[in-house]
Parts: C-alpha cells; sequence; structure tokens
C-alpha cells in the first residue's frame, strides 16, 4: 500500500494521517481485522456445534473406533469381517482406496505417455484419432463415464455360466460377477523367492551406479539393461526352482451358478478402475504433448548433426528435457485420480468414503471425528506427493548461471 | 544477376530457366496422401488397419444406433421386443423433458427458458464489436440477473427486497438493451442521448450523472408499477433438475468462483502473516480434498455448524460446498498468473504511485487473468463436469435423471443410451467451451 502523504492547510504533516497512512499500522489493523473475524466465525461454529451436539445426544471424541462396526463390506483387499471395529473400517477404506488408485496410476500413466506421443505422430490418421480420444474424454464428466462402464458394460455382462473367456485358456473368467483370476498360494519356502527379488532390485540398482561411473570415468559403456533383465528375472526364478517351486495356483473353476477358487475384481472396481484410467489418461497424453513439444526442434538438430540415431535422439536428449515439463502436471494429475477415486461410492465400489465417510458416518453418527480423520488422510497422501514433486522439481531444475 | 563478357564482347545475360513442375505425387490430394497416410510401408500399414477398425466400430455404432434403433415405444419391453439389438431412444424422447428440466411443472417451463433466453440476451452485447459500456453490462448482468433468475426461477411471494431487486433487474435489462440499439442504430450511447436531451451537454460533466440516474429511476418507477401485482406460482427447488439444475449450479458456482479466486490468491501473495497463512490454510484444505468429502460436509455437517434456527434448503448447502471448492482451486490459477506477470509492472505501478488496489485492478490482474484465459475456462469446463457429483448426495441434476431413467420401472434397465444421450450433452457444452476459450486465446494474442 503506498502511503499518500497528506498535510494539514499549514504545510506540516498531519500526525493522525501520519498515522492512519504508515503501511506497518495499516497492516497490522487489517491483520487484527482478518483475525478478529476468522475467531469470530470459529467461535461461532465452535459454539453452534456443540450446542447441536448436545441438543441431538450426540456424543463426541474417538472411542467409537474400538466399537464393532456390524456391517458387511463388499469387497475388501485386506480380509474383513462384521465382527471388526470402525478403526479396522478406516483402514479397510484406505487400502481399499489406494490398491484401486494405485493400480489406476500406473496403468493411466502408460496409457497417457502412448496416447501423448501417438498425439504427435506423423500420421494423419493416428494422430487425429489420439487428439479425438482426448477432446471426448477430457470432455465428459468422469462420474458418467464411470456410471457408464458400470451400468451399460460391466453389468450386462452374461452370467458366469456363459463367461466370457479372455486369453482363451480358461483362467481369466469375465462375467457379471466380475473378473476371476487365478490366485497364488504360496507355499513355506517362497519367502526365500520374495528374498530374491529383493536382492535382485538392490543388485540392479547397485550395477546401474557402477555402470554409470564407470561409463563417465572410461567412456565405455556397460549392457546395464539386459544385464538388469536378466538378474531380475533369472535370481528369482533360480532360486524359486532350487527351494522346489513352492507356489501353487488356485484356478477359478465354474461349480454350479458361480466360480470356485482364484479371486475376483468385482464389476464397481473393473468399472471405477476402467474409467479412472482412461478419463485421466486424455489429460497426461495432454501434458506430455505439450511437454515433447517444449523441447526446441533445436536440439533435435544439435542432436543429429552430433551424429545421434533418432532413437538415441528421442531417448537422450528430448525425453529427458520433456520431463522436466511433463512432471509436474503428471504428478497433480495421479493426485486428481486418488482424489477422483471418492467417485466409487456412485457405484458402491467400497473405497474410503464409502465404508467410513457414509455407511460409518450414518451408523455411528460421529460426523466430525469421520469427516475429519478421511480428510486428514486425503490431505496427507496429496502432502506427500506435493513433497515428493517439490523434490523432484528441485532436483531437475535448469541450473542457470 | 550475373552477366558475363563473352569473348565476342557482347553481354550475356543469365536467364534460368522456368522450373519444372514438381512430381504429381506430391501435390494436391494425392501428395497430401502420400504425405501424412502412406509415407512408408508401416505407415501404410497401419493407415490401413486403422480405417478398418474405423470401418468396423463406425458399422456396429451404425447398425445399433440408427438402423436397428427404436424411436417410438411405450416401454422397454416394447423396444426390446421390436429390435432385441438396437438403441432405445424411445425412452430418451418419453423422458427428453425430464432430463432438461427434472421434475419442474410443465405449465411453469416457460419460466426456465425466459431465464435463460434473458440471461443470453443481456449478454448478447459482448460480443457486438466496438460497443461501449461492456463493463457496465457486465457487472449488471452479474449483480442483477441472480435475482431476475432466482425469482423467475422459484417464484412465490416477493419480500420487500426481492420486489426492488427484480425491479432493479428489468431495469437494468432494459437500460442495456435501449444503450445497445441507441449505439448500433445511431452510434450515439444512452447516456450521451439522455444528456443532449435533458439540456445538460453544458454544464460540468460531474453532473451529468443526475440525468441519467433521473431516467434509470423513471424506468424503476414504471417497471416497479406496472409489476407490482405480478406474482409467479412458487416452485420448490427440490423440484428443480435436470440440465437446468445443472446450469444452474454451475453458473452460480463460475460467477462467484472468479471473484472469490481472486481474493484468496491475492491474500495468499499478501505480505500480512495472518492474512497469508489463513489464506494458505483454506485452499490448501480445499484442494487435498476431493468434491465429493466437501459435498457430504456441506449436506451433513453444515446443519450442525449452523445456529438450531437456520434452515437451508439442500440445494443451497450443495451450492455453497460447490462455491467454496471452486473458489480454492481458481485460487491456485489466478495465482499462476499473478506469478507470470513480471515484476517489473509491480514495481513500475508502485513507482507510479497507485495504490495496492489500483496497481492490482489497472495493472496487474489484467494481464494476469488474460495470461490464464485457458486455464480459467478449463477451471469452469471442470466445474460443469464436477456438478454431476451432486446426483451422489440425492439431487436431481442432468446424471440424476439419466440415472432416473433406467430405474423407472416402465424403462427399467435402460443405461447405455441415456448415457450416451448425457455424454453428447456434456460434450457440446465442455467442447463448445473450450474452443470459445482457444478463439479468446488467439484473438487477444496471449503468449507467455
Amino acid at each position: 500500500m503506498a502511503a499518500v502523504i497528506e498535510r494539514d492547510s499549514k504545510g506540516s504533516r498531519s500526525s493522525f494521517a501520519k498515522i492512519v497512512n504508515d503501511e506497518r499500522n495499516r497492516s497490522i489493523f487489517y491483520q487484527i481485522l482478518v483475525f478478529g473475524v476468522l475467531g469470530w466465525a470459529c467461535w461461532f461454529l465452535f459454539t453452534n456445534t456443540t450446542a447441536n451436539l448436545e441438543a441431538r445426544g450426540m456424543s463426541s471424541g474417538f472411542d467409537f473406533l474400538g466399537s464393532t462396526a456390524g456391517f458387511s463390506i463388499a469387497w475388501s483387499v485386506i480380509p474383513y469381517d462384521p465382527t471388526d471395529t470402525y478403526g479396522y473400517v478406516y483402514l479397510v477404506g484406505i487400502i481399499n482406496t489406494l490398491m484401486v488408485s494405485l493400480l489406476a496410476i500406473v496403468l493411466t500413466t502408460i496409457l497417457g505417455f502412448i496416447v501423448g506421443v501417438l498425439r504427435l505422430s506423423h500420421n494423419w490418421l493416428i494422430s487425429t484419432i489420439a487428439a479425438w480420444y482426448v477432446e471426448i474424454f477430457r470432455n465428459t464428466p468422469l462420474l458418467l463415464q464411470i456410471l457408464f462402464w458400470y451400468l451399460a458394460v460391466f453389468s450386462v455382462l452374461p452370467r458366469p455360466k456363459q463367461s466370457i473367456d479372455l486369453g482363451a485358456m480358461g483362467i481369466f473368467q469375465l462375467n457379471n460377477r466380475g473378473l476371476y483370476f487365478p490366485e497364488p498360494l504360496p507355499d513355506d519356502p517362497f519367502w526365500m523367492t520374495m528374498v530374491a527379488v529383493l536382492v535382485a532390485i538392490a543388485v540392479v540398482y547397485f550395477l546401474a551406479i557402477w555402470a554409470k561411473r564407470r561409463q563417465l570415468a572410461t567412456g565405455e559403456r556397460f549392457p546395464v539393461l539386459w544385464t538388469s533383465l536378466g538378474i531380475l528375472f533369472g535370481l528369482p526364478i533360480f532360486v524359486y526352482l532350487v527351494t522346489g517351486s513352492p507356489l501353487e495356483w488356485s484356478i477359478p473353476v465354474l461349480k454350479g451358478f458361480n466360480f470356485q477358487g482364484g479371486t475376483v475384481l468385482p464389476p464397481s472396481f473393473l468399472a471405477l478402475f476402467l474409467a479412472l484410467v482412461i478419463y485421466h489418461a486424455s489429460y497426461i497424453a495432454e501434458n506430455v504433448r505439450a511437454g515433447i513439444l517444449s523441447v526446441s526442434h533445436g536440439q533435435t538438430e544439435a542432436s543429429s548433426s552430433l551424429g545421434l540415431k533418432p532413437g538415441w535422439t528421442l531417448r537422450l536428449i528430448i525425453i529427458p528435457q520433456a520431463m522436466r515439463a511433463i512432471m509436474p502436471p503428471l504428478i497433480s494429475t495421479w493426485m486428481t485420480v486418488v482424489k477422483n477415486s471418492s467417485l466409487a461410492i456412485a457405484i458402491g465400489y467400497p473405497d474410503l468414503v464409502a465404508v467410513y465417510m457414509q455407511t460409518s458416518l450414518n451408523q455411528s453418527g460421529h460426523a466430525i471425528e469421520i469427516v475429519a480423520m478421511v480428510m486428514v488422510f486425503y490431505s496427507t497422501v496429496s502432502l506427500t506427493i506435493s513433497a515428493g514433486m517439490n523434490y523432484y522439481n528441485e532436483r531437475v531444475q535448469l541450473k542457470e548461471r | 544477376m550475373a552477366s558475363v563478357d563473352s569473348p565476342a564482347g557482347d553481354v550475356i545475360v543469365f536467364a534460368p530457366k522456368a522450373s519444372k513442375p514438381p512430381p504429381p505425387a506430391t501435390v494436391g490430394v494425392l501428395g497430401w496422401f502420400r504425405e501424412n497416410l502412406f509415407y512408408s510401408w508401416f505407415s501404410t500399414a497401419t493407415t490401413v488397419a486403422v480405417l478398418y477398425l474405423l470401418y468396423l466400430t463406425g458399422a456396429a455404432l451404425y447398425q445399433w444406433g440408427i438402423a436397428d434403433a427404436v424411436w417410438e415405444a411405450e416401454s422397454r419391453r416394447q423396444c426390446l421386443d421390436t429390435s432385441p439389438n438396437g438403441a432405445c431412444w424411445a425412452g430418451i424422447i418419453t423422458w427428453f423433458n425430464g432430463i432438461i428440466y427434472g421434475r419442474f411443472p410443465h405449465d411453469e417451463q416457460w419460466r426456465v427458458n425466459l431465464g435463460f433466453i434473458l440471461l443470453f440476451l443481456w449478454m448478447a452485447p459482448f460480443w457486438f464489436p466496438r460497443l461501449k459500456g461492456k463493463i457496465g453490462i457486465g457487472i449488471m448482468v452479474v449483480a442483477l440477473y441472480p435475482f431476475l433468475g432466482g425469482y423467475l426461477f422459484s417464484g412465490g411471494e416477493r419480500g420487500w427486497f426481492m420486489q426492488i431487486m427484480v425491479t432493479l433487474a428489468i431495469t437494468g435489462f432494459i437500460n442495456s438493451w435501449l444503450h445497445v440499439i441507441l449505439s448500433v442504430v445511431t452510434g450515439r450511447t444512452l447516456a450521451e442521448w439522455i444528456v443532449d436531451l435533458t439540456g445538460f451537454t453544458d454544464k460540468h460533466e460531474r453532473l451529468h450523472k443526475w440525468p441519467r440516474l433521473g431516467f434509470a429511476a423513471i424506468i424503476f418507477a414504471i417497471v416497479y408499477f406496472s409489476l407490482r401485482n405480478w406474482t409467479l406460482l412458487a416452485v420448490e427447488t427440490n423440484l428443480w433438475g435436470g440440465l437446468f439444475l445443472t446450469l444452474v449450479i454451475a453458473g452460480v458456482a463460475i460467477v462467484t468462483a472468479l471473484p472469490g479466486g481472486i481474493v484468496l490468491a491475492l491474500a495468499r501473495r499478501s505480505h500480512m502473516p495472518v492474512v497469508r497463512v489463513s489464506s494458505i490454510a483454506f485452499i490448501e484444505l480445499f484442494r487435498s480434498v476431493p468434491l465429493i468429502t466437501v459435498l457430504f460436509m456441506a449436506v451433513t455437517m453444515m446443519p450442525l455448524f449452523l445456529p438450531p434456527d437456520v434452515q437451508l434448503n439442500k440445494l443451497v448447502q450443495v451450492i455453497i460446498g460447490v462455491c467454496l471448492f471452486a473458489a480454492a482451486y481458481m485460487a491456485e490459477v489466478v495465482r499462476g498468473g499473478l506469478q507470470a506477470v513480471p515484476n517489473g509492472q509491480y514495481e513500475a505501478a508502485k513507482a507510479m504511485g497507485l495504490t495496492y488496489w489500483k496497481s492490482m485492478n489497472l495493472i496487474v490482474l489484467p494481464q494476469a487473468l488474460k495470461l490464464m484465459i485457458p486455464n480459467i475456462v478449463g477451471n469452469f469446463i471442470g466445474l460443469l463436469k464436477d456438478t454431476t457429483l451432486v446426483s451422489i448426495i440425492g439431487l436431481y441434476d442432468m446424471l440424476g435423471m439419466l440415472k432416473a431413467t433406467g430405474q423407472n420401472p416402465i424403462w427399467i434397465g435402460l443405461h447405455t443410451e441415456p448415457l450416451m444421450f448425457g455424454a453428447f450433452v456434456y460434450f457440446v457444452l465442455c467442447f463448445a467451451m473450450s474452443q470459445y476459450s482457444q478463439s479468446l486465446e488467439r484473438k487477444l494474442k496471449t503468449t507467455l
């Protein structure tokens, strides 16, 4: 606020105007005002809420977390029983939400990159189709798409007896109860295979660092990709075979009216997952396209004049630079995926909002505590993701001198 | 032009031959095809394969949606009996009125139409080139139309406040259009005409507002006395629905989001810690949670927060929730714009001695908002799409009505066609908005 200096008739500064127009005084005054209004609003809400809670005879506090929930949940990643507590329901909801969001994030990123690159294809037909994909799915509401997949696709699938056999091997069965697929049943020594996987990942990690150092020091290249793949697959498979193949598969088999064995993803999960993937891929595709276009053409020309092959140009020059522009919106799209997974409630997929903010809230009546807990979960997720984004941004920022 | 002296002494002028025409395969339609569709064996293969797939999809869609479709039927059963594999558009046709107006009484639906026509007419002057006073009209639309529209839609007895506001709105509308017609026909604005006719031309400019206000007051009085006893049948908000409700919620949210977002964004960039921290807390809180939780809160918790004697209806609760949410998102867009305005602009404004609000209003915000047009419109599109969420908490917006179609006993199970129709309507609305924003962007030539 620029201070306007007022003078009274005698030409000397009036002391009152000086105080009023001093920027510091003004800012203190405004802050006290804002603080007062906000404080009053909080006090108003607080007194109303306590009065209302008292009038309705509702208790507050987190004691209800220990009491039995008593309702059943249609599908959950971790085993759940109606005798479990509300606290456990919270956990079930969180894991269901994370399950569908994480799977969707992985697939939508892949699909988005593919569509984004196709959008830049030299073939007019392909790039036009990719552009229409983006326009169509970005300009229709996600909820409508979810309902479409659920009501118009997965709910009208045939009954288990006429299941659609995906892959024609009889082990992936799609019907109106969901997607049935084999479930691994690990025997005791299977943990050694898991350890082998971890060891392989660690070895590959250090191998990559070593190879890069050696290349920087001597210029010799090491076939990291093929060695890594070999280690990643070879070591676990070797351990698995040596320990006597300790893994059995439970394969879904039609018995009577339904499948026995295997495991199932319900139609609500499939619909939500597919809609999230397809919808957000259109956003990611636009980001990818913009990111690639943001790398100036001079980079491509410079790299070809250095004699790099087109594939190398893409991999070593364009993509690393494009990633700098792609990553921030990509990560915020991931955040949106997690938040939008809450639309599950419309089709009955038991995510956190559905099992906790709706069913648990209606049953226990602890509205404030439950809403607060749900908000804490979503805020934690988004703060974690944005912390990761800030870290990444700092690392890849152009170091200008 | 190179010229060389030949040994004989005469000058030979170099004249290039006319260039040969390009090979026929590289120009025209054929050339375009070769360059964009069949430039290598791989591209040819993909083009052919994709064309074949497109043909299959298109043929299947045509077969289902047009060739085998049923346009007239009493029920879904009849549709299925007539053509089991075709679309049942008869259901959409029967439910069309509901999808557009919800359960708004049939005899009163003209009010909805009139409300939207008036809004459109009032905003139409924006697209007139070289018209003065567009900003004034815009302010009037935003400030007064909600009362007029609100009364047209909800009806009932008017209290003294609504009486005045509705009259003011109609006065504003009449004034706006008189202004537009006079400006277009005579080339002089309404204000100039009034000042001239009342003989105020040679008086000091400061006095010119009086005849104008007097004119407005006369129109106000005429409207007031002619519409004094005019009442409309009350239509409860729980009867509102369909596309109409969608547009009402989205419209209110869009109109409040921008000012709310600007205030929040300025507060977030303020040097005053209390203001900044409260703004950050508000923005981050609303941005980190899904809209559906905000809506749930609005419906289940707002009654707890308010004194027991304050009763809000569900629509108002939902609109408040959507508006708070929209403002938080808009704040981040506006902040992006504020950050993109070069620092020199802020400093220049300050050096000119402009106060904070003047420098924001005259220098910074116009540039920031212009830069952010694509994002702002993108945000509006997102809002329009997000209004579908109100169907989850039991309002019958367009998506709610589309779902209700398939739950109706006569049309039970009819889901695909209503959802396709709804997708088409939403697509048209959103796509038109995004295309408009792109044309606006080109017109204003905003480049970062």
